[in-house]
């Protein structure tokens, strides 16, 4: 029970770094549809980083790096070509795919035994991670889960308490006012998909090396869309995406824990679908999402 | 007169920057070759060549291009309307399931036409519902199609591995795949000496029929202006709930199409996992043919022909197959660059219009 809480909490740590990065974005009109090509690179990159310099920060280093690439020519062919983000994003996942699959084969050739690395460690916090239950489940984490903690409160704080917060709200609601002010709109737009890519880019190097320790080009397998939903999900807010990512995290958690035990009780594919299942009943059944007016609508100012 | 010349002057942009990002984007890949030390000369001049050494392997072009139009015809119906269908994959899946399923069973049972037509039908209705669900639970609970079709691709794929390693387990129970279908029940080729089934014809039709029901039906002229401006549509008396439900299942019904083809014209039996890009393609090739179902005709072709050469490339040169998304994925970037390109050269020429307008 205590492993599976643990597991849980540590399932949704990238979640919530994708879906946070994805509600800054959102809330400035912009969709990151190339969220899942961001959790892939950031997964390759963060691999290639650490086998190359057998350092897990190089390694993260090149996983955020790899992240922005991606996500700054999404975001400019989608802020300042103003080009359909869905069709855009789309393109830059395949694209991804191919460019991926392709440098690791540059990289490493074929090797005969797949190639790891020592994933990031749990890291307990002495004295606390000793109160039973809370102790090893909250406290027994690595470091990746222990920035999660503070990602929330503070990416609450930066939306709703401070001008920056407000600004970046505006441009998803009513960009001509941001105009009028005179913010760039598209400047603040660009940045938070740069954003995106940082945390989309840590995100995905939490599967490779945050506790894998290995790469394949399916290591991803949907969970950037996941992150995606939730993001939707959450209702566009810090704590709502967090709720949504332990949700999720949990329901992994689950799905490995009954593939690794065997359970005959249902068949195995029920629980690999199990977060998918949920993210379609959790959108049919929400009524009363906030979306940002300006959503996916690029800003061409009047002239 | 001039609305002639337009027109004109729109079409040759389009021509010329689609083929200019075809050319960008196969560059693109090229250079890519120097990182693994290949001449990229040496190994493009492989890939077309190679694709016309023979009668074999020139027909596969249109092999591979065939489920490619259905996809794409798929996601382009629903974007017609101004929805997303991210979820073609998921109904090519359905789609298969159910072809090689009913296809197992009325084997043998009569002709193989009559079997071959009811496996058709049975295929389209099952899409065809599936999708349908999408766009119900839009129209019902206004549910985010784009998430409901993307996450349901997911479901089908549980669905068909759980259907393989159970009822439809091949008899041997050694992998996860069905039987081999019966040679009563495979789509006929129309070439001798290629595997070029009568699927291609197939989706060449069914192009050029969705193309007369987006433009010369009443249906099709609701969905385009459902797609235009929806609050329009609705002040107009369209029903744009019923819309939806109807837009999907057509789309869900074109995706299970290749489904049919695949599995009764090339595979003939289901495989667990295969195709795994077909409704990525489609969106890709949807795109380059700007939603045109005549147009998406052309671009499969041409994203079959990269198909067939890269594979032939790598098995010839040492390149790996995934050059293919290499090639496809920078093909479509430069695709949407050019959409980029051509609505700067409209609003160039609407300009100069407007000056010799006022200058006259």
């Amino acid at each position: 029970m205590i492993d599976l809480l643990t597991r849980a909490l540590m399932m949704s740590t990238p979640l919530l770094f994708g879906s946070i990065s994805e509600v800054f974005a959102e809330r400035s009109g912009m969709m990151v549809i190339a969220i899942e090509g961001i959790f892939l690179l950031g997964a390759w990159g963060g691999f290639v980083g650490t086998y190359l310099s057998g350092s897990l920060l190089i390694g993260v280093l090149a996983a955020i790096m790899a992240g922005v690439v991606t996500a700054a020519i999404y975001g400019w062919i989608t802020v300042y070509l103003k080009q359909n983000q869905v069709v855009t994003g789309t393109a830059i996942n395949i694209l991804a795919m191919g460019v991926v699959s392709f440098l690791h084969r540059v990289i490493f050739g074929v090797p005969i035994t797949p190639l790891t690395v020592q994933p990031l460690q749990a890291l307990p916090i002495p004295i606390i991670s000793k109160i039973p239950i809370i102790g090893p489940v909250i406290f027994n984490q690595n470091i990746l889960t222990y920035m999660m903690y503070l990602i929330v409160p503070i990416s609450y704080f930066i939306l709703f308490k401070t001008s920056i917060g407000l600004t970046i709200r505006s441009a998803g609601e009513n960009p001509e006012a941001v105009d009028v002010a005179g913010i760039n709109v598209n400047r603040i737009r660009y940045s938070m998909v740069l954003i995106a890519g940082v945390m989309g880019g840590i995100a995905g190097a939490f599967y490779s090396i945050g506790y894998l320790g290995m790469f394949t080009t399916n290591i991803i397998g949907g969970r950037g869309w996941i992150a995606f939903a939730i993001c939707f999900l959450g209702n566009w807010n810090p704590k709502g995406a967090f709720i949504g990512a332990l949700v999720f995290g949990l329901a992994e958690a689950i799905a490995i824990y009954m593939q690794s035990s065997g359970g005959v009780l249902f068949p195995n594919e029920l629980f690999i679908a199990l977060p998918y299942i949920l993210t379609i009943v959790l959108t049919i059944t929400r009524k009363s999402f906030n979306v940002p007016a300006k959503l996916g609508v690029p800003y061409i100012k009047e002239s | 007169m001039t609305r002639g010349v337009l027109m004109n002057a729109k079409f040759r942009d389009l021509l010329v920057t689609n083929f200019l990002a075809i050319v960008l984007g196969l560059g693109a890949s090229a250079l890519m070759l120097l990182l693994l030390d290949k001449n990229p000369i040496e190994a493009f001049g492989i890939l077309f060549s190679s694709v016309i050494r023979d009668k074999y392997t020139f027909a596969d072009i249109f092999v591979k291009a065939t489920p490619l139009i259905f996809s794409a015809l798929a996601f382009a119906f629903t974007f017609k309307a101004n929805l997303y269908n991210i979820g073609v994959q998921g109904q090519f899946y359905i789609g298969a399931l159910i072809a090689a399923a009913s296809s197992l069973i009325l084997q043998g049972r009569m002709p193989g036409v009559l079997a071959l037509v009811i496996v058709f039908v049975l295929t389209i209705l099952g899409g065809g519902i599936w999708g349908s669900l999408i766009g119900f639970v839009k129209a019902k609970y206004k549910a985010n199609e784009f998430l409901v079709s993307m996450m349901s691709t997911f479901v089908a794929l549980g669905i068909m591995n759980y259907l393989l390693r159970t009822v439809l387990m091949e008899t041997k129970h050694e992998y996860p795949q069905t039987n081999a279908l019966d040679t009563t029940v495979w789509l006929p080729t129309f070439i001798q000496g290629t595997r070029l089934h009568i699927g291609f014809i197939l989706a060449v039709v069914v192009a050029i029929s969705v193309w007369i029901l987006l433009y010369k039906t009443p249906l099709g002229y609701r969905i385009r202006v459902v797609g235009y401006n929806s609050d329009a549509a609705r002040m107009s008396g369209i029903n744009s709930k019923r819309l939806y439900v109807v837009a999907f299942f057509i789309s869900g019904a074109l995706a299970a199409m290749a489904g049919f083809t695949e599995v009764n014209g090339v595979q003939h039996m289901l495989l667990q996992g295969f195709n795994p890009d077909i409704g990525a393609a489609g969106l890709g090739i949807a795109i380059l043919a700007n939603a045109n179902p005549i147009g998406i005709i052309f671009a499969a072709i041409l994203f079959g022909a990269l198909n067939v050469g890269g594979t032939i490339m790598g098995q010839m040169s040492g390149i790996p197959s995934s050059i293919i998304e290499l090639m496809q994925g920078f093909v479509m970037v430069f695709v949407i660059l050019s959409y980029f390109v051509r609505s700067e050269l409209e609003t160039r020429r609407a300009k100069r219009r407007l000056f010799k307008a006022v200058e006259e």
